[in-house]
């Protein structure tokens, strides 16, 4: 510690004051708001006093520039005391933030990248330090830059296994740059939090899981700028020991007070003794200006270099397919970048790394962890980021993956083994439900290529497409059936199988489009015509061409997926053409929990095979045909 | 390494020691035919936990073999499942499955699948998807310890990859917190995940100091040595006040030439022109053939388990016009059923203030489980107590949070778990807490569990019945509760069913059948009342469960206005309400549905400004109204 300067106690009083406004500011915002937690704003006052006005390095005026210092409020429920400190910085103006929580407001209730200072939008707890990984992650080893990444976490919050999924993730890739403070005041929502004030014991947590940690008294302002300022190889953790609700007499340490605004006369009181303690001193604190070493980057057209060189008929997986689209992508664009959480070798991404190690990131298995990260590399359009596992095992990451959402995230992912038709793995391994969780994402664009072409195109559409993207791949080979010049877009359904006279439109996406092939082929031989529609895109989806070919077979329409029933391509369908006059759709999906098996075993129990398909198109003709 | 207190120990003879070690090898041999069968599967991580279950099996656990599930036996899950052939193989081994049968793993006819399942006795809880088991161990664990007061034990097999998922670590701090020294964890470290070493490797000493910062009694053992790892579970037993992890040091693959600690061979059976060879040199080193060893039996001092049906004492105690929060009536009735049964209990994720499982902790201290804030361990711990028909478990958190767990929801249902799943503040109608907070998607992921059951009651009245319904419905039962207060709109003697629909407005001449559940049931019946001063009528439904959905009350509504259907639900618009119904009506000709639901990320406001601004309010109902535009 000896080139560690004392900060003068000019500096010490103001970091002091500043700390009582936000106080005092918190208050009086969640008080005007009606509602809000003021008393875990209060905990943390010193800290956000000595972080933005003594550590960090960033420009107030420019929140979002690329060379600052990064900070993420992981307790996001702290939201007023974040206001308050870009109030103190001039950001924001101080009469705004009594407009917390108005419909017509900026200052939501939890943070959210409306504002400019918000890079992830936090309120579901334990998800901040998993994008702060991402951020430094990037800091470090893609822009090589300087800045630093902060991230404030609550002690109840630290009960969040995504929390040590991100610790272990920041130790093993020696993130140096990146602080985690742990706000240690001993209560959460409803009871103590469960390692009460022991702080000893949270620092033992955290040295092993490898970083090092120091505790301090967090509402000392010279032990905070002192533990901040150390030169460190480690990521950092200050474990911070606070009281809940400091400063507020009534309320310190007690429980009882968790989300709650003080009453109009008590915040009064309270803030007019806090006004008493402010020290007029003359001293006015900035933040210091970061170091100008992150460089611009553009994520604007990120092209493949050239045509997909399949050839139809051509046999290959659509995982696989997502490996060497990704592979080429990255080959022309310097910030295509790769995640998974050790299955790389199942979801194919692993050709990606082979190709471009340096820009691949092995999450190991800590779903949640890989999708925080991969939202921490996208934030501020550093990368364009694509992160793959099983399908199923998104939702691991289905919280993080709703959250992404409100941070207007533009992550891609990868889910690969979808459906039955993985096979003898059994149903733990399925994805049966991907699509009904990534169509309830309202940003999600939800591809499910059918094809090697398809996948290739759906992997540069995702990657210049705004919002999440969600590619769902299987594990069976199957033919190639586009030509390599032909054109995709989103939300562009193609017809592949037609002729002048069809009787039923059936819809089908990755193995049971197959299916769906061969049954047209099967069903040819008894002189039934059907039209086949791949809708590559799930969401949005192309109801134009439903509805224009489906009036074309008299309303008939069939779907047919590798999923369950509800939320998936079925529900879709119906949603698309529910007003249309005289419609039928006729839905085949997997019905209950499946089993181990082989592949086409499992296609035809579950009743999603050529032969179901031919079944459910004679029944529907029949019925039609009594009908008249 | 490791300093052991041996007083009290007694070593096992050589010969128990031998037959140890032959289990074991046996154990590789049968895992290594299996999945040569079937051309699949895992053997080298079978093989790296050869021993660790062989002497679990054959020297530690108490069971009845031939009754795997008996409720007095040690519990055993195998949260690393894809080592599925060893535990059939355990099995096999003890007597209770065909050595033969061994040989049908994973065909389409055999029960023996390619991760557990409960369909197999043995199988409390489902596993394949990674860092799932210790979860519901600790619910097994917390359960015997605390509700049955019985002397079975929990052992949980976890691999080391598996140990970077964060649930492993939730079900940690909550093991050391609860102070279950009736759970022991042993993790499999031998040093490879799937595609490539883990984080770790093979530091032993890291792993030690992280169970041990988690609370937990720690061993590190070599766990290929038969004699340590007797001793190593033996102190386990002896231990009080802590849970205690074996942390094993082992080979992946261990005893397979030049296939042993090395990369590439994960979830690969082994080629049949290496396989005979490999047998043969494990075979050479079994001394006895014969089966020689056999488990002891535990101790009978737990209860068969009470299946009775449970029922609330009385009818539900509100006044129609009443206004009370379903949240808040999920609280009471809760704790109702807990007077009329004991093994209702309650877990939360410190919501429970939120929630309002706070009424039922407050009546019942004993039965109510606070689990912090982890959502997934929460439900992994409801599951485990849950197995054998222990409990009737009841777990909540805000309805946004159970997307924390929906990896363990979606495997609960492979596991065919009767747990039941509170959510509360659905929706944007929570107001000013902004989206984070808001549960939007809970229906289309709760819909989307084939054994699911979702009730999403509107008034007090049908939530204290949606509560006695859950804890008698099989399968997995979410209960979808709203933050506003609301009216009590049904009388306390109405009956109420699963997947019957209620109507609650109508007349001989409705326009239109508008579905509204929770908030939006009491904003469609405002819009009735602003179209009847019009003199326009509708009809009302309150579809009660939206799965099962009871299409048939919904058709005939539908039917008697002209076709036409209304949804409107606080609710993204995918995968929700608006969907059932479609899905309900989608084979039917002729019927118009116009959906209104949420359709962009929200924010944060008053809840009736939301739900203005969102379009799901009384006036936007009656906006959609065919042929009817209102001025308001
Ligand atoms: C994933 C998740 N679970 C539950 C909640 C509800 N919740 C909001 S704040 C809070 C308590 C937080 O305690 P702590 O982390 O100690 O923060 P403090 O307010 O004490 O600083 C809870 C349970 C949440 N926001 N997110
Ligand atoms: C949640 C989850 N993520 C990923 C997988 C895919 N997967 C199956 S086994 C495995 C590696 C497991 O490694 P480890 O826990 O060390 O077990 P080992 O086979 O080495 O004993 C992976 C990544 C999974 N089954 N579950």
């Amino acid at each position: 510690m000896e080139d560690y300067h004392k900060p003068d106690q000019q500096t010490v009083q103001a970091l002091r004051n500043i700390a009582t406004r936000l106080r005092i500011n918190s208050i009086k915002a969640t008080t005007a708001a009606g509602s809000g937690h003021p008393t875990s704003c209060c905990s943390v006052a010193e800290i956000m006093s000595v972080l933005f006005f003594h550590t960090m390095k960033y420009r107030p005026e420019d929140p979002r520039n690329p060379n600052n210092d990064r900070f993420i409020l992981s307790k996001g429920h702290a939201a007023p005391v974040l206001y308050a400190a870009w109030a103190e910085t001039g950001y924001l103006k101080e009469s705004e933030l009594l407009n917390l929580r108005k419909v017509d407001s900026i200052l939501e209730g939890h943070p959210v990248p409306k504002q400019q200072f918000v890079d992830v939008a936090t309120g579901s707890l334990g998800q901040g330090l998993g994008a702060a990984c991402g951020m430094a992650y990037t800091g470090k080893y893609f822009d090589k830059a300087s800045y630093r990444v902060f991230c404030l976490l609550g002690d109840g919050e630290m009960s969040e296994g995504s929390v040590w999924e991100a610790m272990a993730f920041a130790s093993y890739y020696q993130l140096d740059n990146l602080v985690a403070i742990l706000d240690i005041n001993r209560l959460a929502q409803s009871d103590p939090a469960p390692l009460q004030h022991h702080v000893e014991k949270y620092q033992r947590r955290c040295e092993a899981f490898g970083w090092h940690s120091i505790i301090v008294d967090g509402h000392s302002v010279e032990e905070l700028c002192k533990v901040l300022s150390q030169p460190r190889h480690q990521p950092l953790a200050v474990i911070a020991k606070t009281i809940k609700g400091k400063g507020i007499p009534a309320a310190e340490d007690k429980m009882g007070w968790h989300g709650k605004p003080l009453p109009k006369d008590m915040a009064d009181s309270v803030m007019k003794e806090m006004q008493s303690r402010i020290v007029s001193c003359n001293k006015r604190i900035y933040p210091a200006p970061p170091n100008e070493d992150a460089s611009p980057v553009s994520l604007r057209n990120i092209r493949m270099p050239s045509a997909p060189s399949y050839k139809p008929g051509d046999k290959i997986a659509t995982r696989k397919a997502y490996g060497m689209a990704l592979a080429k992508l990255g080959r022309y664009n310097d910030h295509v970048v790769a995640l998974d959480g050790d299955t790389k070798n199942s979801t194919f991404s692993e050709l990606f790394k082979n190709e471009h190690p340096n820009r691949y990131v092995e999450c190991y298995i800590a779903e949640q962890n890989m999708v925080s990260v991969a939202i921490g590399c996208a934030v501020r359009d550093r990368n364009v980021v694509f992160a793959s596992t099983f399908a199923t095992f998104f939702s691991r990451a289905y919280d993080q993956l709703r959250m992404a959402a409100i941070s207007e995230s533009n992550i891609n992912l990868c889910g690969s083994h979808c459906g039955v038709s993985i096979g003898e793995d059994g149903p733990s391994q399925m994805g049966l439900e991907d699509l009904a969780m990534f169509r309830a994402i309202p940003t999600a664009t939800v591809f499910y290529p059918s094809d090697g072409v398809s996948t290739e195109k759906a992997v540069e559409l995702a990657a210049n497409t705004k919002g999440l993207c969600f590619i769902r791949t299987s594990r069976p080979e199957n033919n190639v059936i586009y030509n390599c010049n032909e054109d995709f877009h989103v939300g562009q359904a193609k017809v592949v199988y037609k002729t002048n006279d069809d009787h039923v439109t059936v819809i089908g996406a990755g193995v049971t489009l197959h299916e769906a092939l061969a049954a047209a082929e099967q069903l040819k031989k008894e002189r039934i015509s059907i039209r086949v529609i791949d809708p590559f895109t799930i969401k949005p989806l192309d109801s134009k061409t439903i509805i224009d070919n489906a009036r074309a077979t008299r309303g008939r329409i069939i779907t047919v997926e590798d999923h369950y029933y509800e939320g998936g391509l079925g529900e879709a369908v119906c949603s698309a053409v529910v007003n249309e006059t005289g419609f039928t759709v006729q839905r085949l999906a997997v019905s209950q929990v499946p089993r181990s098996g082989k592949p086409n075993e499992l296609l035809r129990i579950f009743g999603i095979d050529r032969d179901a398909i031919t079944q459910a198109v004679r029944k529907v003709l029949s019925n039609s045909a009594n009908a008249k | 390494i490791t300093k052991f207190n041996f007083s009290g120990y007694h070593k096992p003879d050589e010969k128990t020691l031998q037959g140890l070690k032959d289990v074991a090898n046996k154990l590789r041999i049968l895992s290594i035919k299996a999945t040569c069968a079937s051309n699949s599967g895992h053997p080298t991580s079978c093989c790296s936990m050869a021993e660790l279950m062989s002497v679990l099996f054959f020297n530690t656990m108490r069971y009845k073999v031939e009754d795997p599930r008996n409720q007095c036996n040690d519990r055993f899950v195998l949260s690393k499942g894809h080592a599925a052939p060893i535990l059939y193989a355990v099995w096999a081994e003890a007597g209770y499955l065909k050595e033969s049968d061994l040989l049908n793993l994973r065909k389409i006819d055999s029960d023996l699948e390619g991760h557990p399942t409960p369909k197999l006795q043995f199988v409390d809880m489902a596993t394949g998807s990674l860092g799932q088991g210790l979860g519901a161990a600790c619910g097994m664990a917390y359960t015997g310890k605390h509700f049955d007061k019985s002397s079975y034990r929990v052992y949980c097999m976890l691999g080391d990859g598996e140990c970077a998922e964060g649930s492993v670590w939730e079900a940690m701090a909550f093991a050391s917190h609860y102070k279950l020294d009736n759970l022991v964890a042993v993790i499999d470290v031998n040093r490879l995940g799937q595609s490539e070493p883990t984080s770790l490797q093979h530091d032993m000493e890291t792993y030690r100091k992280r169970c041990e910062a988690f609370g937990w009694n720690t061993y590190v053992v070599d766990g290929h040595d038969v004699e340590e790892l007797c001793k190593a579970f033996w102190q386990a037993q002896q231990v009080k006040g802590k849970p205690t992890c074996i942390v094993a040091k082992t080979l992946k693959g261990k005893g397979l030439k030049d296939i042993e600690d090395n990369l590439n061979w994960h979830g690969k059976a082994i080629p049949k022109d290496r396989a005979e060879a490999l047998l043969k040199e494990l075979e050479a080193l079994i001394q006895v053939p014969n089966k020689t060893l056999c488990p002891e039996l535990p101790k009978d001092d737990a209860a068969p388990a009470d299946l009775s049906p449970i029922l609330l004492p009385s009818p539900p105690a509100y006044k129609k016009g009443e206004k009370v929060a379903p949240r808040r009536a999920y609280g009471v009735a809760l704790t109702r059923l807990g007077q009329s049964n004991q093994r209702v209990v309650a877990l939360d994720g410190d919501t429970k203030n939120s929630t309002f499982a706070e009424t039922f902790k407050k009546a019942f201290p004993d039965r109510y489980i606070e689990c912090f804030i982890a959502e997934q361990n929460m439900v992994g711990v409801a599951m485990g107590c849950a197995t054998r028909d222990r409990t009737v478990a009841f777990a909540s958190t805000f309805s946004a949070f159970l997307s924390r767990a929906y990896d363990q929801i979606r495997m609960g249902a492979v596991s065919q778990t009767n747990v039941n799943l509170v959510g509360s503040h659905c929706g944007v109608s929570i107001g000013e807490d902004g989206p984070s907070q808001m549960a939007l998607e809970d229906l289309a992921m709760f819909r989307a569990i084939p054994t699911c059951t979702v009730f999403y009651p509107s008034d007090a009245v049908s939530t204290e019945r949606a509560v006695e319904l859950s804890a008698n419905t099989k399968g997995m039962c979410f209960i979808r509760t709203s933050r506003p207060e609301s009216e009590v709109i049904y009388s306390p003697d109405e009956k109420f069913e699963v997947g019957v629909a209620k109507v609650v407005r109508q007349s001989d001449k409705d326009h239109v059948t508008v579905i509204g559940a929770g908030v939006t049931l009491h904003e469609a019946l405002a819009a009735a009342d602003m179209l009847a001063s019009e003199g326009k009528n509708i009809r009302v439904i309150d579809p009660f469960t939206i799965k099962p959905l009871d299409a048939s009350t919904i058709l005939a509504s539908a039917r008697a206005t002209g076709g036409r259907i209304i949804t409107v639900e606080d609710h993204y618009k995918e995968g929700g309400l608006g969907e059932a119904v479609l899905s309900a009506v989608g084979e039917e000709p002729g019927i118009v549905v116009t959906r209104i639901a949420v359709t962009s990320v929200p924010r944060s406001g008053k809840p009736q400004e939301l739900m203005d601004l969102y379009g799901i309010s009384a006036k936007h109902i009656a906006n959609a109204v065919p042929g009817l535009v209102m001025n308001c």
